[in-house]
């Protein structure tokens, strides 16, 4: 569903919905929300840990995009600027929650690893898979917002270097290392733990 | 910093493709003749692969639904809010116009004179005092009365 999603996706510029959205049209949001649902709620889910949390934050975003449609420069990615909404959201979020700020939050949250849901084919390979995504996403859980953020703009969005930069507020050299350390914490706290991925 | 040093810190974003082409080609000569930098690279390359394909959160089942009827809610009250707050302007506007009226009305009326207590009542600025007096007082009421009428019709 969610690489049904994703493959929808390709192409979309999402011109023409907003063009609907600031004519008021109802029905333009709700076919947003349905392209961006899936993405956008694991995005929310990577950053604050939590699905209810999630919800309400994914909630916020679209009412927050309503308000702010009529200043939305169309020259700007629109997938840029909805996670970047979403983002700034789960900053606030995570900052009222811990009194800190994102550059220093070193958040312990777990991935509810019961809530996540594989696909694979085969069945074997399926829970080698899940156990491999399951210590992965823990270890995640484990890495400051700001690394997560990173992680999964990257690695689950798909997101090339100027997008991850746009939605990050950030200049493409941060990007680069906060994913660079990102990957290096990962790995040391994966291989710290004497599991191993591979 | 030796070659085989600067391609090992390379090893990480090689297996985010977040390289340069020339860095792409340079990491690639290494560890052709490198075994340890291959070895890193594969483990990088296992790691890129696991993040690619880690366990997804499903969303919960009505998610649009809910934000859907969210959005219509939150839309309805700043709706709301924008009807109170035109609503406020124009009954400020015609506070002051009625007041100036009257003000003119009542010169007019007494001459430009109209002393209460050694106060002339009909000179513009005692006017104008006693009548924002007069309004914030009966905003101040109204405003309870409004505040007073919502909490019923919640309660009910």
């Amino acid at each position: 569903m969610i690489l049904a999603a994703a493959m929808s996706l390709e192409g979309f510029t999402g011109d023409r919905e907003v063009a609907r959205l600031r004519k008021g049209d109802p029905d333009a949001i709700t076919d947003l929300v349905g392209r961006y649902q899936h993405r956008l709620f694991r995005f929310l889910v990577r950053l604050v840990g939590d699905p209810a949390t999630a919800e309400d934050l994914f909630q916020q975003t679209w009412i927050r995009l309503m308000e702010k449609i009529g200043s939305y420069d169309a020259r700007r990615s629109f997938e840029a600027w909805l996670f970047a909404i979403a983002r700034n959201l789960a900053i606030d979020y995570l900052r009222r929650r811990r009194g800190i700020s994102l550059d220093e939050l070193d958040d312990s949250g777990h991935a509810p690893v019961e809530r996540l849901v594989a696909a694979r084919p085969d069945v074997l390979s399926q829970l080698l898979d899940f156990e491999r995504g399951a210590l992965l996403a823990a270890a995640i859980g484990e890495l400051p917002a700001i690394h997560r953020e990173v992680l999964t703009l990257r690695f689950e969005e798909d997101m090339k270097l100027e997008q991850i930069a746009e939605v990050a507020g950030v200049p493409l050299s941060t990007v680069k290392s906060r994913l660079h350390r990102a990957l290096e914490s990962l790995r040391t706290r994966i291989e710290a733990s004497g599991k191993g991925i591979l | 910093m030796n070659e085989h040093e600067s391609v090992r810190a390379m090893l990480a974003l090689s297996a985010a493709v977040l390289l340069s082409p020339d860095e792409v080609r340079r990491v690639e000569e290494h560890v052709r003749t490198c075994e340890l930098c291959r070895t890193d690279l594969e483990t990088w390359s296992e790691y890129a692969q696991g993040l690619r394909k880690l366990p997804q959160p499903s969303a919960p089942a009505g998610l649009m639904e809910r934000t859907r009827a969210k959005i219509v809610q939150e839309h309805a009250v700043a709706a709301g809010r924008r009807r109170h707050a035109w609503l406020l302007a124009a009954l400020v506007v015609l506070g002051w116009t009625t007041s100036l009226i009257f003000w003119v009305v009542a010169r007019a009326l007494t001459g430009g004179v109209f002393t209460v207590m050694g106060v002339n009542l009909v000179d513009g600025v005692a006017w104008s005092l006693s009548s924002t007096v007069l309004a914030w007082t009966t905003a101040a009421a109204a405003a309870m009365m409004l505040g007073r009428n919502r909490e019923m019709r919640r309660f009910l």
